[in-house]
């Protein structure tokens, strides 16, 4: 993965570089503000088999609104730097047997196996920047690539263990009854866990409808986890994967 | 639409992801019982042939028979289970076995073979009536994060329960592995219930109510009142229905008149309700009491008394399957060992059921009164000695 990202940045830089070296390239920038909405999830990829069903998938609102500066390098190729901020929020169901978990509420803990439902809510607001080299396919359509680097300015990541059992720090240990109701289910917070700096690669599609206007299409797949490494509490290692519709005016 | 196409494509990818369910890894026996009309000689009552619901800490099976001189235990008693399910069981699951020798190991095996537990099953005469607790003996055992925790037995002498010798006897059961889910690297001593060295002769039995921290809270359960009742506790329902983790009684074929003790009482000094509210006209008081009950109800089906029974001890004599209560009136704050004495009140129980173990003894100390309802005072201390039940009137 780190090869492919080292692959793309030197690309898109090296683009870039012999975009500025041609004079006069900023009178042909575009300049396009979008808005969007992004649908997607932030799961362990692949998923495991602890996750036995994903049960419910409720909309959040994962907004998306920016601006793209567009260089075009020559007649198909050009490069593009933008500046958005977005929410990648999830809110689903899933149904666990055996699933890892910890629950931590000030300075007690409990760890071990739970199997039955669980309900997860990720909100994550940030500012991203896409670095994409773009390629113009026909009047209408273009298509673009690369990496985006993200901060993120707020963060949750919150759920409830529900109606099921725990098995206390493994398969033998003590069964602990989780009931489907305040005060006998489990909650959890890790959002001050989460990392603040995220990046991945982007891939997306632009259609002009309009003289100005056009619809877009981006699917964006992170390559880091939204905890650190060495935050071991969470087990599988968490992927933010978000596709994004929205629409796109050219300011220039 | 193509929000809709977007949101098809990531559910393809992402459910198509989901994983061959693994094998379990669970290894429980469920339940346990002994069938056959030939067997039935053996037992007081065809309930006793069953036990249902075995908690997941349990390790220990018994059944109780009649005095073995009277009725004979057949060498070739198949013994029946129900485990988690893909799992295996050793010896097998119905086979004859010889329980005249003393208790079985079974091993069940996970469905995966990754995990086993163990379990002593046996066959036992009922044991004689309850006399006298010292609270000498105590095994220590690790539970949840490598916490240590007391647990109380008495020796049954040579002779009580067909055995040649004196055999640990499991009755007291306490909240600590409740309290311990909370816990990391506890010591015996910092869960409510231990037994401390201080005792009015020898040792003697701990029991203070303790904060269980953000966590308890978070359950709606943040104190742990220390308790110390003869029964069991049923762990699993620790977190949600947390009264009925409490079954109180065990069998005893005698119909007790009175039950006297020592003991030394410190209430804490701020007195809390379930959430945290400081009640400053509320001072904790410790509580012991007893209840004398029909362990099978009319419906001929097994009956446990738990924290729901219990919850108004003034009304405990309106539950048809209870005969007698004994109560302590009250246990002023000493740090004298101090006698208490507490008769039972009630219905006289029938004489051939009694002898029968139709009926249990619920022995019940705790360091809160209120403790079920998660009200009391943390650090509320309660020391108990050298207990006796009395049956002469």
């Amino acid at each position: 993965m780190k090869n492919i990202i080292k692959v793309l940045t030197i690309w898109v830089l090296t683009f870039g570089m012999v975009g500025i070296a041609k004079a006069g390239i900023l009178e042909e920038m575009q300049l396009r503000a979008r808005v969007g909405y992004s649908i997607g999830g932030t799961a362990p990829i692949p998923l495991p088999e602890t996750i036995r069903s994903i049960d419910s998938y409720a909309l959040t609102p994962s907004f998306m609104a920016g601006v793209d500066a567009q260089l075009p390098l020559n007649q198909r190729w050009g490069i593009s730097v933008g500046l958005h901020f977005e929410n990648k929020a999830m809110d689903g169901d899933v149904t666990t047997k055996a699933y890892y978990m910890e629950v931590i509420k000030g300075d007690s803990k409990l760890t071990g196996l739970f199997t039955g439902h669980v309900n997860q809510k990720v909100t994550q607001w940030m500012f991203t920047v896409p670095v994409q080299a773009t390629l113009q396919l026909g009047q209408k359509l273009s298509l673009r690539g690369g990496p985006y680097f993200s901060l993120l300015t707020s963060k949750e990541f919150s759920g409830i263990a529900s109606d099921g059992y725990l098995r206390e720090n493994n398969p033998t240990g003590a069964k602990i009854l989780m009931g489907n109701k305040e005060g006998e289910w489990a909650t959890y917070d890790f959002n001050d866990d989460m990392r603040t700096f995220q990046f991945g690669i982007g891939v997306g599609a632009d259609w002009q409808v309009h003289k100005r206007i056009g619809l877009s299409a981006d699917l964006n797949w992170g390559l880091t986890g939204i905890f650190p490494s060495d935050f071991k509490t969470v087990e599988q290692t968490l992927y933010p994967i978000y596709g994004t519709i929205g629409v796109f005016y050219r300011l220039k | 639409m193509n929000k809709y196409i977007i949101a098809f494509v990531l559910c393809c990818c992402i459910t198509s992801c989901i994983k061959d369910e693994a094998q379990n890894n669970e290894c429980d026996i469920e339940s346990a019982w002994i069938e056959g009309a030939e067997f039935e000689k053996n037992f007081y009552q065809v309930t006793d042939m069953r036990k249902d619901n075995i908690s997941s800490t349990e390790t220990n099976i018994s059944f109780l028979v009649r005095p073995l001189f009277l009725v004979p235990l057949s060498t070739q008693i198949p013994m029946h289970f129900k485990i988690t399910p893909g799992a295996t069981i050793e010896p097998a699951n119905g086979s004859p076995q010889d329980f005249t020798k003393g208790p079985i190991i079974y091993t069940v095996t996970s469905e995966d073979g990754q995990w086993k537990r163990f379990y002593n099953v046996s066959i036992q005469e009922s044991p004689l009536p309850m006399q006298k607790f010292s609270f000498e003996n105590v095994e220590t055992h690790e539970v949840g994060a490598r916490n240590q925790m007391h647990i109380f037995y008495e020796m049954a002498p040579a002779s009580e329960g067909g055995s040649e010798t004196a055999q640990p006897k499991y009755c007291w059961a306490s909240g600590n592995a409740g309290a311990a889910i909370l816990k990391t690297d506890s010591k015996p001593e910092d869960l409510p219930t231990y037994q401390s060295p201080d005792g009015y002769v020898g040792n003697c039995a701990c029991l203070n109510t303790q904060s269980t921290g953000a966590f308890g809270e978070l359950f709606k359960k943040p104190i742990a009142a220390g308790n110390l009742f003869l029964g069991e506790f049923v762990i699993e329902h620790v977190t949600g229905d947390a009264l009925r983790a409490t079954q109180f009684g065990v069998p005893n074929p005698m119909e007790p008149v009175r039950i006297t003790g020592w003991y030394k009482y410190k209430p804490g000094e701020q007195f809390t309700d379930k959430d945290m509210k400081v009640h400053t006209d509320r001072k904790d008081e410790g509580s012991i009491y007893a209840v004398y009950y029909r362990n099978q109800d009319a419906e001929g089906n097994k009956y446990m008394l738990d924290g729901h029974a219990v919850e108004y001890l003034d009304k405990l004599m309106d539950n048809p399957q209870v005969y007698k209560v004994a109560r302590v009136a009250s246990l002023p704050p000493t740090d004298t060992w101090t006698r208490w004495e507490m008769i039972f009140e009630g219905k006289d129980a029938p004489n051939d059921i009694v002898q029968a173990q139709g009926f249990n003894l619920a022995l019940v100390f705790s360091s809160s009164k209120d403790g079920a309802q998660f009200e009391g005072a943390i650090g509320s201390t309660l020391y108990i000695d050298e207990v006796e039940v009395s049956y002469e009137k």
